[in-house]
């Protein structure tokens, strides 16, 4: 009855009359606190659980579902570059390239299938996915096409190839980057909504309001009375410091989710970009040497796709980038290691272009054979390992992220309304007092 | 207050401690992964040309001192544009290590054999049909023997050897088609290859429906999975065809004569005169009859030759 007394409505042509006695000022008060409140209550409230939702989505489908998105690019450039590279090989392939074919399409077909399945209803990712869907078992036809008439010593196998190499380049790879895209759009936008500013800053200032009002109150009250402590309000105040510092939590989820952003996913965005594209400088020099001086546009791909890795001065590039990331996370020696395979890598390919140059294909095939791809493969070996650690640490960060808001919203919504409830009485009471 | 007031600076200390942001990490990935393909380049079918005897070559000499010969020599490689995919004439075989070899091939060893006194001195440059006129006007290749048609258009841009094989335009289907020649094919997807005279000459047949492609394997290809059903081109490039997929036959009259000449630069009329040398030796010593029948099937039938000085 005290509260519903207190908050008695007010009508506006009253008020100034009112406002002169002790009574309206108070009911006036108690309306401002309860107001403050709620307001505040509300703000985080909504910035909570809005973060929350991000935050989970981020841990549970849109990041997992752009590792799928990279798994498939990484595994078709890689069966692209690996079917060219043992074709080139040729005679009897060794059978670890074989087998790393086939474990390629074996990974494609398993993130295809997991990727479809968290599609949601994206119109335009269904249509991508399952434009690889019906071309994998296609490319894999004329793969096999062109190893068999190639065991036979037949030129058509190299036509088979070409066509195969084609389709993966001109249908697959492009249907695969669009997945990867709207993931990765899809993801950044996530990670944008669950560490916006606005919502939060909000919340802290109209926490900080609804205090700093709470404790005014309670200076005015002990001026006006003989009593020192409202002990209502003292709780509300109280209260009130325990929900900012609730909201605080968000500051850690923010911080964790930025964490895993930063130091987790744009290295792994970076990285498996390098990745896609040494495979593809790979795939690009395999062809140009079965094509053996009729390929020129292989060739110029190759230079471009360097350009994009490292850039054209020190710290330039993919790469350059994927290591300024790395310092976030310590693990600058990682992609460093993989620049230096990258270096010894093109000293190598400046040896089978020179070669090529002079129209010396064998030579060139043999360096490029016996010396280049061991390096490739180990570039790739790096670049790998650093993908799956960037993927380790943002995993560790996202669970922290969400662990950090676990109830946070109903915890909230509680104190909020218990808050409000207690100014109100504390008011009501000395209100009390003048009947 | 004093509380609230840490964490707000907590939480600018989250919000600002920071330097690049993650969308340029998201931005210059994106930005590397779309770096664009590289296109090549469709070659264009010139229309033909008109001259009074294509195939009368340059009078051979058979001494080569000084110029282009000896130019080549002071080298120590002929280079060579050939295609790497033509079974018989000229083609990469897996078996034997990537090795080019063909009837072209070894015609090229001669003239090897002939100025360094050794077959192994060339170095094979593979060209798309689109590209052998180019390579060797470029001087990119000192001579390109790759199943090339003499004609007028192409008189313009290179100068050619005497005839050294008399090929047939004709078309190959699959076995079990009905057809029994060019004209039988109206409505018909026919394959052939861009650049090449056969394509040239499918224009004749304006029910035919032309399907072109870059490199003359593509059009077996093409053929294997359905996509066309037949394909025009010279006989002996057919007949390597057909030794890669018995399921194949050739059939139909000539279409049109294909004497196959080696191109070479206007620039070297004496490389020219030289390797017409080489070719009447391998006529009258025997040697063009041996090639012949290592490679190609049929009754070897030399090609009339003829100067026009």
């Amino acid at each position: 009855m005290t509260a519903s007394a207190a908050l008695r409505p007010l009508s506006t042509a009253r008020v100034r009359a009112r406002l002169a006695r002790t009574p309206g000022r108070l009911r006036l008060t108690a309306w401002v606190l309860a107001l403050a409140t709620v307001v505040f209550g509300v703000t985080a409230v909504t910035v909570a659980s809005s973060r929350q939702t991000a935050a989970e989505s981020v841990a549970t489908r849109s990041e997992p579902q752009l590792l799928r998105a990279e798994g498939l690019y990484a595994s078709l450039s890689d069966a692209d570059a690996t079917a060219a590279t043992t074709f080139l090989t040729g005679g009897i392939e060794p059978s670890a390239s074989r087998r790393r074919y086939l474990a390629d399409l074996k990974a494609a077909s398993r993130q295809l299938a997991a990727l479809a399945r968290h599609a949601g209803n994206d119109a335009d990712s269904r249509a991508a996915a399952s434009r690889i869907a019906t071309e994998l078992p296609v490319y894999a036809g004329l793969v096999e096409a062109a190893r068999t008439n190639n065991r036979q010593g037949f030129p058509i196998g190299a036509a088979y190839l070409r066509r195969a190499s084609n389709s993966m380049r001109t249908r697959m790879l492009p249907a695969a980057e669009r997945l990867y895209v709207a993931e990765a759009t899809r993801a950044n936008s996530d990670y944008r909504d669950g560490t916006a500013n606005g919502g939060l800053v909000a919340a802290f200032v109209t926490g900080g309001i609804a205090l700093a009002l709470l404790l005014l109150a309670q200076v005015g009250l002990a001026r006006f009375s003989n009593r020192r402590l409202n002990v209502p309000l003292v709780i509300a105040s109280v209260a009130l410091a325990i929900a900012i510092w609730g909201v605080a939590a968000l500051v850690d989820e923010q911080n964790s989710l930025a964490s895993a952003q930063r130091k987790g996913s744009d290295s792994v965005q970076l990285l498996s970009a390098s990745r896609v594209l040494a495979l593809r400088a790979q795939r690009d020099e395999s062809l140009a040497l079965i094509g053996r001086g009729s390929d020129t546009t292989s060739l110029a791909d190759f230079d471009k796709v360097m350009v994009a890795l490292r850039g054209r001065g020190p710290g330039g590039g993919v790469l350059g980038e994927a290591a300024r990331v790395a310092r976030r996370s310590h693990s600058v020696a990682g992609v460093a290691a993989a620049r230096a395979a990258l270096a010894r890598l093109e000293d190598v390919h400046r040896r089978v272009a020179v070669r090529e140059r002079r129209g010396d294909y064998a030579s060139a095939r043999r360096v490029y054979v016996n010396d280049e791809l061991p390096q490739a493969a180990r570039l790739d070996t790096r670049l790998e390992a650093q993908t799956r650690a960037a993927q380790e640490r943002f995993a560790a960060d996202a669970s922290d992220a969400t662990g950090a808001l676990d109830g946070a919203p109903e915890a909230l919504v509680g104190f909020a309304l218990l808050i409000a409830a207690l100014a109100v009485r504390g008011i009501a009471v000395r209100l009390r007092e003048y009947r | 207050m004093r509380r609230s007031w840490l964490v707000l600076g907590l939480l600018m200390a989250g919000l600002c401690g920071c330097g690049g942001t993650s969308d340029d990490a998201f931005n210059t990935s994106l930005v590397a992964l779309r770096t664009p393909a590289e296109t090549p380049a469709s070659g264009t079918s010139p229309t033909e040309g008109r001259c009074a005897h294509p195939t009368w070559s340059l009078r051979p000499a058979a001494r080569a001192d000084g110029g282009f010969v000896e130019a080549i020599r002071r080298r120590g490689r002929l280079i060579a544009g050939v295609d790497q995919n033509t079974l018989l004439l000229g083609y990469a075989n897996p078996l034997h290590d990537q090795r080019i070899e063909g009837f072209e091939i070894d015609l090229l060893r001669e003239l090897s054999l002939a100025i360094f006194g050794g077959p192994g001195h060339i170095k094979f440059r593979a060209l798309t049909t689109a590209q052998r006129f180019s390579a060797v006007q470029d001087g990119t290749v000192d001579i390109v023997a790759d199943a090339v048609t003499i004609n007028c258009t192409r008189l313009e841009l290179v100068n050619f050897s005497s005839v050294y094989l008399s090929a047939a335009q004709r078309v190959l289907v699959p076995s079990s088609s009905t057809a029994r020649s060019l004209r039988d094919l109206a409505g018909k997807r026919v394959c052939a290859t861009r650049g090449s005279t056969s394509i040239a000459a499918l224009e004749r047949y304006p029910k035919v429906i032309p399907h072109p492609v870059a490199q003359r394997t593509d059009c077996l290809v093409a053929l294997q999975r359905g996509e066309v059903d037949a394909i025009t081109s010279d006989d002996a490039i057919l007949l390597g065809f057909h030794a890669q997929d018995p399921y194949t036959k050739v059939i139909g009259p000539t279409i049109e004569a294909e004497p196959y000449g080696m191109a070479m630069s206007k620039h070297h009329p004496d490389f020219v005169r030289f390797v017409n040398a080489q070719l009447a030796r391998m006529r009258s010593d025997g040697t063009w009859r041996r090639l012949h029948r290592k490679w190609l099937p049929g009754t070897p039938r030399q090609p009339p030759v003829h100067y026009r000085d």
